[in-house]
């Protein structure tokens, strides 16, 4: 009956391996050190602090441009990464991303007696002109701070500060 | 035919299927860990990325200690 089955079923046996529960054991012991090991490195890389990214400075626009409660619209660093410079009711300068981190809408400046924020009408967010920190809606990050410098009267987006968590 | 070698032997197969099975489990569960802590790390979440590395790390400590528990089965006769 076995030579039959063989004949009929022709395997070489010799060159079989069959993996036996040792075997099976080790190597599952040898994929959960190496699981071990890669979340020990995404937790190692997440906690690298991130601070901020430089590009070559690019002028904006004159000091004189924008009045108090303005924005302006610009890109940096690429032209499809837009921006808002932002002259506050206090006359400052803040810059931020336009791409709202929900679904990349872009953002307004939304100014009012007693409002002052950055508005997505797509899904009602709004991010904080302070720090870009998000105020409501499902937004899930604060949206990314421009780094600004004034050169005598003109204004200078140098850097992008990158996101940190919400 | 039944001797107490073959009981022993017997039962020394259950122990090490069971051992086996948890392993597994545990194997499952650090998929889930690893699988977590990169979703959270890509949506800039990092709170739980240093407890689920601990985590991991002593799943696989226990792992470990059971492959070894298991080869010193392997050697009593």
């Amino acid at each position: 009956m076995n030579e039959r089955l063989q004949e009929e079923f022709p395997i070489e046996w010799e060159d079989d391996h069959f993996v036996t529960r040792r075997e099976f054991f080790r190597f599952l012991t040898l994929a959960s050190g190496g699981l071990a090991l890669g979340t020990v490195a995404v937790a190692a890389y997440s906690k690298i602090p991130k601070g901020q990214r430089s590009f070559d400075p690019a002028l904006i626009c004159k000091v004189a441009d924008l009045k108090p409660g303005t924005s302006l619209h610009f890109s940096f660093p690429r032209p499809s990464d837009l921006c808002l410079l932002i002259c506050r009711k206090d006359g400052k300068y803040v810059a931020y991303s336009r791409r709202c981190t929900h679904l990349s809408c872009p953002v307004q400046y939304e100014v009012g007696d007693h409002v002052e924020r950055l508005y997505c009408p797509c899904h009602n967010g709004a991010f904080s002109v302070d720090d870009g920190r998000v105020l409501q809606g499902p937004p899930p990050h604060p949206i990314p701070q421009l780094m600004l410098e004034q050169r005598g009267d003109e204004i200078w987006a140098t850097g992008i500060k990158v996101g940190e968590e919400a | 035919m039944n001797t107490p070698e073959f009981y022993r032997r017997r039962q020394k197969a259950i122990v090490f299927l069971g051992l086996m099975l948890f392993a597994l489990i545990l194997f499952f569960i650090q998929i889930w860990l690893f699988v977590m802590t990169l979703e959270n790390m890509l949506a800039g979440r990092t709170a739980m990325a240093v407890p689920g590395a601990i985590a991991s790390l002593a799943l696989f400590a226990t792992n470990l200690w059971m492959l070894r528990g298991v080869q010193r089965l392997m050697k009593i006769n």
